[in-house]
C-alpha cells in the first residue's frame, strides 16, 4: 500500500532553500508525524508529497513509483489543509462527494452510499444539507476529514488540521484521528508545530529545523535520546534547560554556577570546550532552604537558587529560578514539581541536579556528546515497540 | 450615548450638544455637490418635457407649466429609436456574456494555473488594456471589409431571419470585436479577483482528483458569481455606449443595423436647428438600459465589490 519515500528531497525558492536534502521512509500504515517551528520546511516536504510543490532535487516514491513529475490528481492521496479549503458554495454533502466522482468505477447510488456511510462514521449526517460557512470550527474539521477517508486513498496529508481548534476540542480530535488512523491503516503524514500534538499522535515523528531533518524516530526515543540540542529543545514541555558553559578539569562552568562531571560525562566530554548541559525540568529536585541546611551539607550537585516565577497547574508547578545574584544575568533554570510542592516567589531553594540525568550538547555544533542515563531501558524498550 | 434619564422624545439638551460646526459645513458641501451633479440631470429631464416653445421661454431647469408641458417629444425619439435598440441589445448583450465569460477563463488560466511564460501572456493582455481605439480604426475595417469579409458572408443568412435583414449581419463582425477589445480589461478584474480566493480551495480539488476544467466549472466558476455581475455591468455599459467601432463598421445612422449610438447624433437635428426637446428624450431613452441594470444589480455589484469569497 502507500509507503512514502523521500530520497535526498530538496526544494528551493530562488535563492531560498526550503527543505534540504531530507531522506524519509515511512512504514505501510505508520503515522509519521512531521514536526518543527514555523518555516522549517514541514508544509513543503507535505506539499511536494501532495504535489503541490515540485522537487527541485531527489526524488519522491509512493508505493514505489516514482512521483515527481505526477500531478496531485494521479496520486491516490488525501489531504486535510489548515484552513479545511471547504467549497463554500457546496453543501457538505457535495463537498464530501465532491472527490468521489472522479474516481473510477462507482454508481451513483454507490457515491451516495459511500458518502452518507463515511458521514455516518464521523456523525455529520445531520449537518448535510448545511454549507461550510454555517458550521462550526469542530464540524467544519469533520466535513473535511471525511472529505479525506471517502475516497479511501492510499496516503492521507494532514496539515496542521487541528491548529484552528480551541483546546479542548483539540484534545478531544487528537484522539479521535488517532484512533481513525489506526481503524483505516492507511499511511498517514500529518504536520506540526505542536509538540505536544507531535509526541502523542505519531508512530514516529520526524523532526525538521531549517528545512533539515534533525532526527526521525519513536517519541520517547527522541524525548531520552535526542540527536542534538535542537531536538533536546524542541520536544518536550517545558523545554530542556540548557546552560551554557565551558569544562574546565572535569568541571563545567557555566554562568554563575559550577558543575561537577562524573566520569560518564566527563568521558563524553573529551576534549570539547564549548558545552551546554540540558537537564528536563521533570529531572530536577526543588526542595526549599531550611535555615538549617548550611552551606557545609550541600552536595556538589545541589545548588542554592531563587524563585523567579512559579506557574501553578494544578497536577505540578513550573518553577523558573535563578542564581541568587542581581548583578548579572543568568541562565534560568525551569524545574517541574508535585502540585502540592508549593514554593512561592522569591523563595529560597536547594535544586539537586544528578548527574545521570543530564545531558551534554557540543557547543558549536549542537551535537549531543552524551544523553541522560535511563534507569528503565528495558520497561521503555518494551513501551516504545509495542 | 443613550440618556436613560430623559423621557422626552426628542432630548434638546444633546441636540443642542451635538450641534457643531464642522458637521453643518459638511452637510452644506454635500448638498452642493448633490445640486452640481444633480441640476443637469434634472435640467434634461425638464427640456425633455417641455414643448419647443416653453424652452425658449422658461428657464432650462424649471418644471414644464400647463401648456408647455408635452410628451410627444418622448414619443418621436422612442419610435426613432425603436429599431436601433433591438440593433444594440443584439449586439451588447451577447458580446458582454461572451466578453465576461472568456475573460474569466483567461483569468483562470493565468492565475490558478501554473504554466510557463505565463507573466509573459499577461503582459500582452495588460498591453491590449492600453491600445487606444482611435489607432486600429483603420486596420480593423481594412480586415472586416477586405481581409475577411464576415458581414458579407453572413448576409444571406440573416435576411433569412423573420425581422432582420441582410443588414443586421454587420452586427456579426462588431460583437466579435467588442469581445476581442473587452478581454484584457475584464481578465485584469478577474486575475485580481482570483488572486484574492484561497488558493487552498484549488489545491483541495486538485486533490481530491478534479482536472483543470473542472476545477473551473466546479470551483472557480461558482465562487466568482458575484465578480460576474460587477464585470458585466461594467462591460456591458462600455460596450452598449461605444461609438467609435459601430461608426467604422455599421457607417452610418441609416444603415438598418445601426446601434442607438449611431442614432444619438442625428436625432432631433435638422436644418432649422437642433430640437433640445427630442435630443434630450432620445438621450434619456438611451441611457435607460443601463439605469435599469444598475438598479437591478447595485446589490450583486456592491457584494461583488467587497466579497473576497463565496
Amino acid at each position: 500500500m502507500g509507503r512514502i519515500q523521500l530520497d535526498h528531497l530538496t526544494k528551493r525558492f530562488g535563492e531560498t532553500v526550503a527543505v534540504e536534502d531530507v531522506t524519509l521512509d515511512t512504514e505501510d500504515g505508520e503515522f509519521l508525524i512531521l514536526v518543527g517551528p514555523s518555516g522549517c520546511g514541514k508544509s513543503t516536504t507535505l506539499r511536494m508529497i501532495a504535489g503541490l510543490e515540485r522537487p527541485t532535487d531527489g526524488n519522491l516514491y509512493i508505493d514505489g513509483d516514482h512521483m515527481n513529475y505526477r500531478v496531485p490528481q494521479n496520486r491516490d492521496i488525501a489531504m486535510v489543509f489548515q484552513d479545511y479549503a471547504l467549497y463554500p458554495h457546496m453543501t457538505v454533502r457535495e463537498n464530501i462527494r465532491f472527490g468521489l466522482e472522479e474516481e473510477a468505477g462507482y454508481t451513483a447510488a454507490e457515491m451516495d452510499e459511500q458518502v452518507e456511510a463515511t458521514a455516518a462514521d464521523l456523525g455529520i449526517v445531520d449537518l448535510f444539507d448545511r454549507k461550510p460557512g454555517e458550521l462550526s470550527g469542530g464540524q467544519q474539521q469533520r466535513v473535511a476529514l471525511g472529505r479525506a477517508i471517502v475516497r479511501d486513498p492510499e496516503v492521507f496529508l494532514m496539515d496542521e488540521p487541528l491548529a484552528n481548534l480551541d483546546a479542548k476540542l483539540r484534545s478531544q480530535m487528537r484522539t479521535e484521528l488517532q484512533q481513525l488512523q489506526a481503524d483505516l491503516d492507511v499511511t498517514t503524514v500529518y504536520v506540526t508545530h505542536n509538540q505536544t500534538e507531535a509526541m502523542t499522535m505519531g508512530d514516529r515523528l520526524a523532526v525538521l529545523n531549517d528545512g533539515r531533518l534533525q532526527q526521525v524516530g519513536e517519541p520517547l526515543t527522541l524525548y531520552h535520546e535526542p540527536a542534538n540540542q535542537f531536538v533536546a529543545g524542541f520536544i518536550g514541555e517545558p523545554m530542556m534547560n540548557f546552560l551554557h558553559g565551558h569544562a574546565d578539569d572535569e568541571t563545567f562552568t557555566g554562568s554563575g554556577l559550577e558543575y561537577p562531571l562524573d566520569d560518564r560525562l566527563a568521558d563524553a566530554v573529551g576534549d570539547t570546550d564549548e558545552l551546554v548541559l540540558g537537564v528536563r525540568p521533570e529531572a530536577i529536585d526543588v526542595r526549599r532552604a531550611d535555615e538549617a541546611t548550611g552551606e557545609r551539607e550541600r552536595g556538589p550537585h545541589e545548588f542554592r537558587l531563587q524563585v523567579a516565577v512559579s506557574e501553578t497547574h494544578g497536577d505540578q508547578n513550573v518553577v523558573s529560578m535563578t542564581v541568587d545574584d542581581e548583578e548579572t544575568d543568568h541562565d534560568s533554570l525551569r524545574a517541574v514539581t508535585d502540585g502540592m510542592h508549593v514554593v512561592t516567589q522569591g523563595d529560597s531553594v536547594v535544586v539537586t541536579i544528578d548527574p545521570d540525568t543530564v545531558h551534554v550538547f557540543d557547543g558549536e555544533t549542537g551535537e549531543t556528546l552524551c544523553n541522560r542515563l535511563l534507569e528503565t531501558e528495558p520497561e521503555l524498550a518494551a513501551v516504545s515497540s509495542n | 450615548m443613550s440618556q436613560s434619564t430623559s423621557r422626552s422624545p426628542i432630548d434638546v439638551e444633546s441636540l443642542v450638544e451635538n450641534f457643531n460646526y464642522r458637521r453643518v459645513g459638511k452637510y452644506a458641501l454635500v448638498v452642493l455637490f448633490l445640486g452640481f451633479f444633480l441640476v443637469p440631470l434634472e435640467t434634461g429631464i425638464m427640456t425633455a418635457l417641455k414643448t419647443n416653445s416653453a424652452i425658449a421661454r422658461s428657464l432650462p431647469f424649471a418644471p414644464p407649466a400647463g401648456e408647455g408641458f408635452t410628451l410627444s417629444n418622448l414619443e418621436y425619439a422612442f419610435s426613432q429609436l425603436t429599431n436601433s435598440f433591438v440593433n444594440s441589445l443584439l449586439m451588447a448583450v451577447p458580446a458582454t456574456l461572451l466578453n465576461v465569460l472568456l475573460a474569466s477563463m483567461a483569468a483562470y488560466g493565468l492565475t490558478m494555473v501554473s504554466w510557463r511564460g505565463q507573466i509573459a501572456v499577461f503582459a500582452l493582455f495588460l498591453v491590449g488594456v492600453f491600445v487606444p481605439y482611435q489607432a486600429v480604426l483603420v486596420p480593423l475595417s481594412q480586415f472586416w471589409n477586405n481581409m475577411f469579409p464576415l458581414a458579407q458572408m453572413l448576409e444571406p443568412l440573416f435576411a433569412a431571419i423573420p425581422f432582420l435583414q441582410g443588414g443586421h449581419s454587420r452586427l456579426v463582425p462588431l460583437t466579435i470585436t467588442h469581445v476581442a477589445y473587452g478581454i484584457p480589461i475584464c481578465t485584469v478584474l478577474f486575475r485580481s479577483y482570483y488572486k484574492s480566493l484561497p488558493n487552498s480551495l484549488v489545491e483541495a480539488a486538485k486533490i481530491d482528483g478534479a482536472s483543470i476544467t473542472k476545477i473551473y466549472r466546479r470551483i472557480v466558476l461558482p465562487l466568482s458569481l458575484p465578480m460576474f455581475g460587477v464585470v458585466f455591468i461594467y462591460q456591458f455599459t462600455q460596450i452598449y455606449n461605444e461609438f467609435l467601432f459601430s461608426f467604422t463598421l455599421i457607417t452610418g445612422s441609416n444603415h438598418p443595423a445601426a446601434p442607438v449610438t449611431l442614432i444619438l447624433p442625428a436625432i432631433g437635428s435638422s436644418t432649422e436647428g437642433i430640437d433640445f426637446g427630442i435630443r434630450m428624450s432620445a438621450a434619456f431613452l438611451a441611457a435607460l438600459p443601463t439605469i435599469i441594470l444598475y438598479v437591478a444589480f447595485a446589490e450583486q455589484f456592491a457584494k461583488g465589490l467587497r466579497t473576497e469569497s463565496g
